[in-house]
């Protein structure tokens, strides 16, 4: 055997071994971790409306003021809501660990003028009301999941990564996820999800997403439960990043003040 | 019409052809097109404001039936198996295909909302099977103390839990049940398993009523054929007779088929009703050529057939004629099935006629009949007999009339008793399986019969408003307070869980929140920690409507009705707080349902009645005779109403048709009574031989046709199915009362009328 052959066959393994470093190509891994790590600043203000419309067409809509800002290992976030009247001035703040214990999460409901702790079990809770999980808000960590890179596609005019992930406990609310990712940005532009019986369950669609500072921000999403043709509408407006949240925001007591 | 009986007894052969390759056309088209409708919904009128508003409603709150699965273990649930059962039990429910996830209710998929110190704890009860005794303990305290959950998914003694499977209108099939029970069936053991709920209920009785019909309809054939036999003494004639029944059938069968009508399960009584009507043709005609050929035994068969044709076409005509006017007047009823059930019967009943005029003469010529039938007995002996008998009759008169005002009393108090039952379950034995399981539930949970009382309010927001909500605690109150009335569920109830909760689960707390603020900000924290979904059962998006849900442990209309008044009671004070209330859900609707089966079935009776006395009129060319053939329909009626109030037998979707089958009967046993004493009267003038005459005549023949009836309808007392049973004996009776009616009521009525 010449040499000639020799290296040829040892690139040819090479190649066979590491294929994505043969072709430079990011793993499913990568990707979502690129997602997932996506830098969105460290604080951040905005007004959240969210609308809720159930399968007949009737529409609820929230006004919700939030104030965010990360911390390093958690990330804290405060949630005043607006209208509807009734419940003004009603405040929820959740702490996210980064360490993957569970959220802390506290209530302040101004009628009985008290703060209180809300504990639950599952990170796939769904998120006041609405059709996102808190998971599906951004806080699931891609170690959970093993992730296959399907295709690349074009959608919406954008140059997208297709990313299948299926979770490693196989008792996770979704079997599989399939995640449209616009390369470069690492924005998800669409997702697909599927219950645990692999049946077709929610669409998350990315509507607008616009540049502020530095940062890529989602502004406009909405997830459409096919099942229960139930949809959710977020829209967040007078974005301000890093625009410095004060620290010592995230208390009960600035819960009770209202904004 | 004497030139088309002439071609018919010339040309038999022809005529039973024809006959044979008609029936064979229609027998095909039966088979092959003939479609099974076994959805219970198809047979609501759909536009009712009722039945709309129902709909309506059901699709607000996703009101649905529920399948009620029931795990019971004496040593009590809390055991890693039993949890197990339950949680598999739960998922092999939620992947059938016809079943939504979301609609499988149980402990382990129910939120476990505890209240703490701190706040607010929300935890499924369980994901996998706890196994160790301090997390099973654990378990079953939450349980004690959870309201929502207690005698409602796991019985209060702690031996019995409910996975429940709400299912749409439209899942049901034959299918879907086998798959169900098979389901059901492979979780067996240890654990008993139990399988309620109204669509098990439902398909148990549509699967079953049919099943019973095919058992005893041969039955009830073979004793017909066999007492036709004692009665005609003769083969071909038995057989003719049965045979224009047998093809009237069919042809109405294949005429539905052709059509595109489907087979409803009241169409299943079709066959019943041509049988009891359809004989009685043949049986004057036989025994008005009997008659005849004993008394002029030299002349030939032919002309005696004419002549039977001669006499007889007009009452066999009228008789048919009133007959398929009473069927036809179920026209008027709302609900279709009823309809076409009056149509196709009708029509049966005229295609008999057409067959008794043509196939039992064409086959009388071609076959002969037996010669000298009443061989040992003269016509003295009839004679004999039917001159003591009217005689005798005649001669009771105060004893007839008392009697009958006896009766007559005695049935109009009975019929003011009557009631409507929209009870499925009451169609089943007391002791059979479905019965049983269905009580079982019922002495452990809420109830398996639901209500829904739903409440609007013009603003919205209002059901959040503490004075309205307080009320309406009030109302699910006084009404759980009732005997039969399991438990309720309401917005209300969710209100009071989470205000005990979010005051340290304090019991002073399960109540209604004190302002609308806190209950909107209770409402939200609700949607954000638990399933928000279940909110929308019990409540709209705007706050204005709302679903008060009901269980009551039984499903008929005197426990539906006595809920709902209890419920009325309230009306005036929620309309004082601009709340209106309508009901709901498939129970609801069959009481409706049957309110109008009933209306439609007095509506109908009346009107039949007034259009019999109009043709009799018509056709005996006076008013006298249309009231007095009347009269035993009319009594026939109010006995059978009476006796089913006195013996607590309520009127159901098949005993409410029985009116019809009545006058059906009744009608042509006046009729041709009548006939015969016109005739009679014209050739022996008023008095004792006219009636003595047509006792022996067409008294004999009807009294023939009654015993044939009668004893094949009685065979339906052996049916494993109550109403089956019911509809054997009153039809029975129905005969027999009009038997007895025509030959004492009416005879006294005629005779009087001559004096």
């Amino acid at each position: 055997m010449n040499n000639a052959i020799r290296i040829v066959l040892a690139l040819a393994a090479l190649g066979l071994l590491f294929p994505s470093a043969a072709f430079a190509e990011p793993s499913g891994l990568e990707i979502m971790t690129k997602v997932y790590e996506r830098p969105t600043g460290t604080d951040q203000e905005a007004d959240l409306t969210m609308s809720l419309i159930d399968r007949s067409g009737s529409e609820r809509v929230r006004k919700i003021h939030q104030l965010l800002r990360d911390f390093g290992a958690v990330e804290k976030k405060i949630m005043f809501f607006q209208t509807p009247a009734d419940v003004r001035n009603t405040s929820f703040m959740n702490w996210s660990y980064d360490d993957g214990r569970d959220d802390d999460q506290w209530i302040y409901l101004p009628a009985l003028k008290k703060v209180k702790r809300i504990s639950s079990d599952s990170k796939s809770d769904y998120f006041m009301g609405s059709d996102f999980t808190y998971d599906d808000l951004g806080d699931r960590h891609p170690n959970k999941d093993k992730h296959r890179v399907l295709r690349e596609e074009t959608l919406e005019g954008e140059t997208c990564y297709v990313v299948e992930s299926t979770p490693k406990n196989s008792d996770y609310m979704y079997s599989r996820t399939v995640t449209w990712v616009i390369k470069d940005k690492w924005i998800g532009l669409k997702r697909e999800f599927y219950d645990e019986d692999g049946d077709s369950l929610k669409t998350l669609s990315v509507k607008s997403f616009k540049k502020i500072g530095v940062f890529w921000i989602i502004v406009h999403s909405e997830m459409h439960n096919t099942q229960k043709d139930h949809r959710t509408i977020m829209k967040l407006e007078n974005v301000l990043i890093d625009k410095g949240v004060d620290k010592s925001q995230f208390t009960e007591r600035m819960m009770k003040r209202g904004m | 019409m004497e030139r088309f009986f002439g071609w018919v007894t010339r040309h038999p052969l022809a005529v039973i052809l024809v006959i044979i390759g008609l029936t064979a056309a229609a027998g095909y088209q039966a088979r092959t097109g003939s479609r099974m409708e076994t959805d219970l919904d198809e047979y609501m009128p759909a536009d009712h404001p009722a039945f709309v508003y129902s709909d309506q409603a059901e699709e607000w709150f996703n009101i649905r039936d529920g399948i009620i699965i029931a795990v019971e273990n004496p040593e009590g649930i809390y055991n890693s198996a039993t949890l197990q059962k339950i949680k598999d039990l739960t998922r092999a429910l939620q992947q059938d295909p016809d079943i939504e996830k979301a609609d499988v209710t149980s402990l382990y998929t129910a939120d476990n909302i505890v209240g703490s110190d701190l706040g607010l704890d929300v935890r499924s009860f369980y994901r996998k099977a706890p196994t160790s005794p301090e997390k099973l303990q654990e378990l079953s305290e939450h349980v004690r103390s959870n309201d929502m959950v207690r005698g409602r998914l796991v019985s209060e003694d702690e031996t019995v839990a409910v996975v429940i499977a709400r299912i749409g209108d439209d899942v049901f099939s034959q299918d879907f049940y086998q798959r169900i029970m098979k389901l059901a069936d492979s979780f067996e053991g240890p654990e008993t398993i139990y399988v309620a709920g109204r669509p098990i209920v439902e398909g148990t009785l549509a699967h079953l009523a049919p099943k019973d019909m095919q058992k005893m309809v041969p039955a009830v054939v073979l004793i017909i054929l066999l007492v036709l036999y004692l009665v005609l003494r003769g083969v071909r004639s038995t057989a003719m007779t049965f045979l224009v029944v047998a093809i009237s059938t069919i042809g109405s069968f294949g005429l539905m088929a052709a059509v595109g009508i489907p087979i409803y399960s009241v169409t299943t009584m079709m066959p019943v009703m041509l049988i009891a009507i359809g004989v009685a043709d043949g049986i004057h005609l036989y025994n008005h050529l009997g008659l005849f050929r004993d008394a002029h035994p030299d002349i030939p068969l032919k002309d005696a057939v004419l002549e039977m044709l001669h006499q007889m076409w007009r009452p066999v005509v009228m008789t048919s004629v009133t007959t398929a006017v009473g069927f036809l007047s179920l026209l008027t009823s709302d609900i279709y099935p009823i309809k076409y059930f009056g149509v196709f019967t009708a029509f049966g009943v005229l295609l008999a006629m057409v067959l008794s005029l043509t196939l039992i003469p064409a086959a009388s010529v071609l076959f002969g009949v037996k010669g000298r039938r009443l061989a040992k007995k003269t016509d003295d002996d009839v004679d004999g007999m039917a001159r003591r008998l009217t005689t005798g009759i005649l001669r009771s008169r105060w004893a007839i009339l008392v009697s009958t005002a006896i009766i007559l009393g005695a049935s109009l108090f009975g019929a003011s008793r009557i009631w409507i039952n929209s009870s499925f379950l009451d169609k089943f034995e007391r002791d059979s399986e479905i019965v049983k399981t269905d009580a079982f539930v019922n002495e452990h949970f809420g109830g398996t019969t639901t209500l829904n009382a739903i409440l609007e309010a013009r603003d919205k927001g209002a059901f959040k408003t503490p004075e309205i909500l307080e009320e309406v605690r009030a109302m699910q109150t006084e009404v759980e307070g009732r005997e039969l009335v399991g438990s309720s569920f309401s917005l209300v109830d969710y209100l009071r869980r989470m205000n005990r909760v979010m005051n340290e689960d304090r019991e002073a707390f399960d109540t209604v929140p004190k302002s609308s603020d806190l209950v909107a900000q209770y409402l939200l924290l609700y949607e954000m920690s638990g399933d928000p979904d279940n909110l929308w059962k019990v409540v709209n998006y705007d706050y204005n409507r709302l679903n008060v849900t009901f269980q009551l442990k039984k499903d008929d209309s005197r426990t539906m009705n006595a809920a709902i008044s209890s419920i009325e009671a309230h009306r005036p004070r929620l309309a004082e707080l601009g709340v209106d209330v309508n009901y709901a859900g498939s129970g609801y609707k069959a009481l409706v349902f049957t309110d109008l089966i009933l209306e439609g079935q007095v509506k109908s009776i009346i009107l039949s009645i007034l259009i019999v006395i109009l043709l009799l009129s018509l056709m005996f060319r006076g008013l006298r005779f249309g009231l007095i053939g009347t009269v035993p329909i009319v009594l026939t009626a109010a006995i059978g109403f009476g006796v089913m109030g006195l013996l607590d037998i309520p009127l159901s979707t098949t005993t409410a048709l029985l009116a019809s089958i009545t006058i059906g009967i009744g009608i042509d046993y006046a009729v041709h009574f009548i006939d015969r004493y016109r005739i009679n009267l014209e050739k022996t003038g008023p008095g004792l031989e006219t009636m003595v005459a047509t006792m022996g005549h067409s008294g004999r023949a009807i009294l023939f046709n009654a015993v044939v009836v009668v004893s094949g309808f009685l065979v339906l007392l052996l049916s494993a199915f109550p109403p089956n049973r019911a509809l054997g004996a009153l039809i029975a009776l129905g005969m027999f009362v009009s038997f007895v009616a025509t030959v004492t009521v009416m005879v006294h009525l005629l005779q009087g009328g001559e004096k």
